[in-house]
């Protein structure tokens, strides 16, 4: 990243090759866009003028799709970029908070996003993907979990230096490819004296054990010394990677997960990919936890498992990238059998058999509208898996489609072969860049194999799959805003029928289906339909994979038959509510989804009996509440979500969530007033009726199902009280009795609301105190009361 | 090619027409804001939304204009719920839609006279377009140019940045220069109604029942204690105030146009209402400021101010009797007087015509409001700079033409372009939306809502993004004529604008469509310059 240039005078040379790499029509707009801001960090006006004059492509085009992405800057960025999670698991644990006193550290103005000096960029993002880790922030490549306010300094130190350390040493360290990896560990006198050399042994051992290809370096001090011990792993033709606070126990799992071990040792090496999972989402490092970026949540297994695993089979076990052994596992035979021995008609039938759902939210069944693509008359079809996940709080297709991206491939490529589609596309959400860069080159293992490309099977079908990268917008989820998207325009959506089916890419049928939908599709052709329809319920056949996340003991991935109730969910899975508080309510199906209040715990999983009660199946995202959270604090956090995340396209959802927002904003600030909850309730089931697509349409579903199971709280708040005590304006800390004047509040403070009296009791000053919880979390005697 | 129902009727169309062309072809409108014929539906106003019957017997909205006719479906475009709907989209697109659809002088102004419409007439040099503005609504210019307190120049927003217009001398100007014309403005009277109406008193709120009365087509008969009319005008204001000639030049504009002036008439001694009732159709009180009770005719109703009318239609409790002016609440004010008058005017025609009187209408209006740090600079891009012009000749001269013209310049346009057409404010009339039902308030330091800009780049049209409902309409326009730049959305959701693509101006994005694109867009965003204005034969705060 160049950060010399200004907006004035960049050197457009780089847009001519950008632009001969990638194309010259609109479709390739987005990915232009792209890779222009990978070059600059931003997009400078004279690359889009460029662009357009080079192309040809439409400058209101270019203006219009460069504008609607999150993605897309259009100021210079900072050196370092603070991603700050605000997905749900991380809004629950204080991302707003965090938020809020990062800008205030590092001295942002009001509506900037960059620090004076151009150091760092702050940015919320929807969600990392790293739930039970929260809150977190990534910055550039680095998450940091477990996140408070008084921690950010030290974080942002740490950073800083490791920063500087890698900077230094960057030009001239990434290894070529090919040769040895290296692993250096400091061995200094702080590093030994905070156990090193243990580490260092077990590094040596793991090593031999392993028998990769690593030399080990002893290196200088590498400043961070809080943090040792540290350990930085170059694998060849990659960025350094970093790990803090390593025990001896974690150097094996470490050496394994960067450098691919031989023989015999690589099943060794797969299950231990789990275990170091575990380590990196424990909670004990304190007080700066530094992830690799490749830190992501475990699968989570209870002893007593009920899961079931169709979508995700083989978890844990297999390499997601190791062809041969997917195939050795009884991977593509589906698709085999299907091209060589079967009817479209066939495979239809058997899908339609199954009981198969959209596993995107509405539950469409899927061999209907596989028939209904089939059946077309069109010599040009199309196969588009929606990848993009964008549920705060759900991260289902990204865990599919980076650990198991042939399943979804050979769901597509059945789907292709089904519908009579040649070309089709997997369309990821930016955030995962590590799903775009697994998915990628799987598929390109898939053409090498044959598995794509022309003949396939030897019977002429002809196939190929293309990744499409989203840029950051909610409503691409949408099937008609998708494939806008995919066409290189603004996404928005636009008014059903016709459906995609008839009319999709390019006016041509198309057949969108999301990714979990897909991954099932094998497993139901190689063990029947009715092996698919023996799980569930009658209307609800097979599993659902949720991102189990919030207040339970465990959090992560589940993937249930349907028909289990969600107290079996929370309490035999997630090991019931963490800390001793009482379960309140679980949210199903993000700022789409509704809520189910503790009493209603036995619903059970199922398309039907969710909506019926108010909330949704949805993608699959679980949020699990506990006493201390406020349903209205939780139905305005998702409703800003929706909210930011409108096209502003259509007037109800454009405007009329913004009014509801304002509503609830008001509400959670102590400043409701009477009759606003009737036009809330009004504006919101209007809006639900009235919007255009589904995000408009279910945009309200949070805040109507907690004004039906949670009304109360809302009526309290009218009153100026938030029963959950989490609505910060309407909360007070103070100090108690129990105060010994140890003066570490008034140390940590970072509002400076306590004055320093050492041995006395001390104070809270009101009108000064940010209610941002640290003083409470500080407080070794108990003596801060919150009302 | 598919059959469906519409509000009951049934009727083919083509395949692939649409709810709304089916409504059509029925003769059933339907209200649209996005849309435009030989553009593709955009769907994005929802103003056009119908009510469509599905399969399970459940409704769901549709917009109609996007919407595909199909085999079968039953189409409703007048339930509750289509209704709610249309009102709701209305009025969160006006809870969004920063703009004066009246300017804040002529909203000040007690007779809503179309004080801008004024002032480009005189900037372009129709002084008689300027009169006939004038007239509209002060059918007294000449008087009320000398001693009214203008409440328009308080209100005037070129007063946050040097001096308000001088609106009082401007109109005097436009009323001193038409009496000294050969032949002085009187309005064209409507075919006669056949209808006499007594009017008692010759004070502003009588002389200016009389006018409009007049006007309507009544026969008018003033009735008055003293030797000349004008009441208060003639016995109250000082002679150095308002010149006696000048009352008289326009007492006169009222005899040509055919008044009977009763003088030395005084209701009580010299007449009963009880009489005048039986000789007249209508009879109009306008009698001055009374002590409560003396003076007031037996039989009609009092409350501490005066006479006890209906606020809106000036009717006492006696059928046929109207009241207005001081005599009804003291004021003294003669342009409130003037209103009333003019108000009672219409109420009694009304009245006349249909046994109803009906009050004036206030047609829907929105509103800025206090203007926002700095958004005032953005209003002088269409105002001359120089300070206020005084007249040379000292107050008491008034205004040179050449002086008036000048001064007229420095007139900032606030009113909207669009206000007698536009489509977002006849949709608010029509659906009954409340203005101010949704306004944001979100916290402190966010303005509660847009900042007014505009973008007078353009030679032949003037852009004010406050207004845009973001319909697309023109970027629609702008794409299909292949514009080198055209129109862009810019961002996403609630900030979502209509902008030059590449960040270009208004000049330079709508070479060859900006004309269309005004024509096009159904509120007053991209508007043309204001032309000479045209005399507007209407009543400008009538629908």
């Amino acid at each position: 990243m160049d950060m010399g240039m200004t907006g004035e005078n960049i050197d457009v040379t780089a847009v001519e090759r950008i632009v001969a790499e990638t194309g010259r029509t609109q479709d390739a707009l987005v990915p232009l866009l792209q890779a222009v801001q990978e070059e600059y960090g931003y997009l400078p006006r004279e690359a889009l003028e460029h662009i357009a004059k080079i192309t040809g492509i439409p400058p209101a085009a270019i203006t219009g799709v460069a504008t609607f992405y999150d993605e897309f800057r259009h100021k210079p960025i900072g050196r370092h970029v603070i991603s700050v999670c605000h997905g749900t698991a991380c809004h629950v644990k204080g991302a707003p908070v965090l938020s809020e006193s990062l800008a205030g550290y590092l001295k942002i103005p009001e509506g900037e996003d960059t620090d004076p000096s151009g150091l760092f960029t702050i940015r919320k993002v929807g969600c990392l993907g790293c739930c039970s880790l929260a809150p977190v922030a990534q910055i550039d490549d680095v998450i940091y979990g477990h996140l408070t306010p008084e921690k950010l300094p030290s974080v942002l130190q740490d950073f800083l230096a490791q920063a500087d350390a890698i900077s230094v040493q960057r030009s001239g360290d990434v290894i070529p490819q090919g040769r040895a990896g290296e692993v250096r560990i400091c061995l200094d006198s702080c590093c030994v004296a905070r156990g090193t050399e243990r580490v260092h042994q077990a590094l040596l051992r793991a090593i031999s054990e392993t028998g990769a290809r690593v030399v080990v370096k002893r290196v200088g001090c590498v400043i961070v010394c809080n943090e040792t011990p540290l350990l930085e792993v170059l694998v060849p033709g990659e960025a350094p990677y970093l790990y803090a606070r390593v025990r001896p126990e974690d150097v094996k799992a470490i050496i394994l997960r960067h450098f691919r071990p031989t023989g015999v040792r690589r099943v060794i090496g797969s299950a231990v990919s789990r275990t170091l999972d575990a380590i990196l989402t424990d909670e004990a490092w304190e007080p700066v936890t530094r992830y690799s970026i490749t830190a992501r949540d475990p699968q989570v297994a209870a002893v007593l498992d009920p899961q079931k695993h169709i979508a995700t089979e083989d978890y844990g076990c297999a390499d997601p990238t190791d062809l041969q052994e997917y195939v050795a596992a009884g991977g593509f035979t589906a698709f085999e059998n299907s091209v060589t021995h079967s009817q479209p008609s066939e495979v239809i039938e058997e899908i339609m058999a199954s009981g198969l759902r959209g596993r995107g939210g509405a539950g469409f069944p899927t061999g209907r509208k596989w028939a209904g693509v089939a059946a077309a008359a069109s010599g040009v079809k199309y196969v588009v898996c929606n990848g993009d996940e964008g549920d705060p709080g759900a991260f289902m297709d990204r865990m599919l489609l980076e650990s198991f991206p042939y399943r979804v491939i050979e769901g597509m490529a059945i789907a292709a072969f089904t519908v009579g589609a040649r070309r089709s596309y997997i369309y990821i959400r930016s955030e995962y860049p590590f799903a775009v860069k697994r998915v990628r080159e799987a598929l390109e293992r898939c053409r090498s194999a044959g598995f794509l490309g022309d003949n396939i099977f030897g019977s002429g079908m002809c196939l190929d799959i293309s990744v499409m990268k989203g840029a950051g917008a909610f409503v691409c989820g949408e099937e008609t805003a998708l494939l806008a998207s995919i066409e290189g325009r603004r996404s928005t959506p636009r008014v059903r029928p016709p459906y995609p089916s008839e009319s999709g890419l390019w006016g041509r049928p198309t057949l969108v289906n999301n990714v979990e939908t897909l991954a099932v599709v094998p497993w139901i052709l190689r063990n029947g339909a009715a092996a698919f329809r023996r799980l569930g319920t009658p209307g609800s056949s097979g599993t659902k994979v949720f991102a189990l996340a919030g207040k339970t003991v465990r959090g992560g991935l589940i993937e249930v038959p349907m028909g289990i109730t969600v107290d079996k969910i929370v309490n035999d899975i997630g090991g019931g509510i963490a800390g001793g508080r009482v379960f309140k309510a679980v949210l199903i199906g993000g700022p789409s989804g509704g809520c189910l209040p503790a009493g209603l715990a036995d619903t059970v999983i199922d398309y039907d009996a969710l909506s019926e009660a108010g909330a949704i199946m949805g993608s699959g995202g679980l949020v699990v509440l506990d006493d201390s959270d406020c349903m209205v604090d939780i139905a305005r956090y998702f409703l800003e979500f929706t909210q930011n995340q409108s096209c502003g396209k259509c007037t109800f959802c454009r405007i009329g969530t913004r009014q509801m927002l304002d509503i609830l904003t008001r509400l959670c600030s102590g400043e409701g007033r009477s009759g606003d909850l009737e036009k809330l309730e009004d504006l919101a089931r209007m809006v639900s009726a009235g919007s255009l697509c589904g995000l408009g349409k279910t945009a309200p579903t949070p805040v109507l199902s907690t004004l039906r199971y949670f009304r109360g709280e809302y009526e309290a708040h009218l009153e100026g009280r938030c029963p959950a005590g989490r609505c910060k304006a309407l909360v007070t800390y103070s100090i108690t009795d129990d105060c010994i004047g140890c003066t570490r509040c008034a140390q940590h403070c970072p509002a400076d609301a306590i004055e320093m009296k050492p041995y006395e009791k001390h104070e809270i000053d009101a009108a000064r105190c940010i209610r941002c919880g640290t003083c409470l979390s500080v407080c070794a005697f108990n003596a801060v009361k919150v009302e | 090619m598919p059959v469906l129902t519409i509000d009951d009727r049934r009727i083919e169309v083509e395949q692939g027409a649409t709810i709304l062309d089916a409504a059509a072809r029925l003769g059933i409108r339907i209200p649209t804001l996005c849309h435009r014929q030989g553009l593709e539906p955009w769907a994005s106003c929802m103003v056009c939304v119908v009510s469509v019957r599905g399969p399970d017997g459940n409704s769901r909205l549709v917009p109609s204009c996007a919407s595909r006719a199909e085999e079968g479906m039953i189409v409703e475009t007048d339930t509750e719920d289509v209704r709610r709907a249309r009102r709701l989209a209305v009025e969160l697109l006006l809870s969004d839609h920063l703009g004066d659809c009246i300017a804040p002088c002529q909203q000040a102004c007690p007779a809503r006279m179309d004080i801008p419409r004024m002032i480009r007439s005189i900037r372009s040099g129709d002084f008689t377009a300027a009169v006939e503005t004038v007239r509209e609504a002060i059918p007294l210019p000449g008087v009320l140019g000398r001693i009214c307190s203008a409440p328009c120049e308080k209100a005037c927003r070129r007063g946050r940045y040097d001096s308000p217009l001088s609106i009082l001398l401007l109109k005097r100007f436009v009323a001193d220069a038409d009496l000294a014309s050969a032949s002085p403005y009187a309005p064209p009277a409507a075919p006669s109604l056949g209808r006499k109406v007594a009017v008692v008193g010759s004070g502003p709120a009588g002389l200016s029942a009389a006018y409009y009365l007049l006007k309507a087509g009544a026969a008018v008969a003033v009735f008055d204690g003293n030797d000349l009319p004008g009441g208060m005008l003639r016995y109250g204001v000082p002679e150095d105030r308002l010149p006696r000639d000048v009352l008289a030049a326009e007492t006169d504009v009222i005899r040509r146009m055919g008044c009977d002036f009763r003088m030395r008439l005084r209701l009580g001694s010299d007449l009963s209402l009880d009489e005048l009732r039986a000789d007249y159709d209508a009879v109009f009180l306008a009698l001055g400021e009374t002590v409560p009770s003396a003076g007031i005719p037996d039989g009609l109703e009092t409350d501490e101010h005066g006479i006890r009318v209906d606020r809106k239609t000036f009717q006492t409790g006696i059928d046929g009797v109207f009241a207005g002016g001081d005599c009804v609440r003291p004021i003294r004010m003669a342009v409130h007087s003037v209103a009333q008058g003019r108000t009672a005017a219409f109420s009694i025609v009304n009245y006349l015509a249909g046994g109803c009187p009906a009050g004036r209408h206030t047609p829907f209006s929105t509103h800025i409001g206090r203007l926002l740090e700095g958004e005032i600079d953005n209003f002088l891009l269409e105002g001359d700079p120089r300070e206020r012009v005084l007249p040379a000749g000292g107050a008491s001269a008034g205004l040179s033409r050449d002086e008036a013209v000048s001064e007229s310049a420095r007139c900032l346009h606030c009113d909207c372009r669009r206000q007698d057409d536009c489509r977002l404010r006849s949709l608010a009339e029509e659906t009954g939306a409340k203005g101010r039902l949704y306004r944001y308030s979100l916290g402190e330091g966010v303005p509660e809502r847009r900042v007014f800009r505009q973008d007078a780049s353009h030679p032949d049209v003037i852009y004010e993004p406050g207004k845009c409902i973001a319909c697309g309409i023109c970027v629609r326009i702008a794409e299909k004529a292949l514009e080198r730049f055209g129109l862009a959305f810019v961002g996403r959701g609630f900030d979502v604008q209509v902008r030059g693509a590449l960040d270009r101006s208004m000049r330079d994005a709508l070479e060859k469509t900006a004309g269309e694109c005004a024509d096009a867009c159904p509120t007053g965003a991209i508007v043309l310059r204001s032309p000479v204005p045209a005399p507007r034969h209407r009543d400008s705060s009538e629908r």
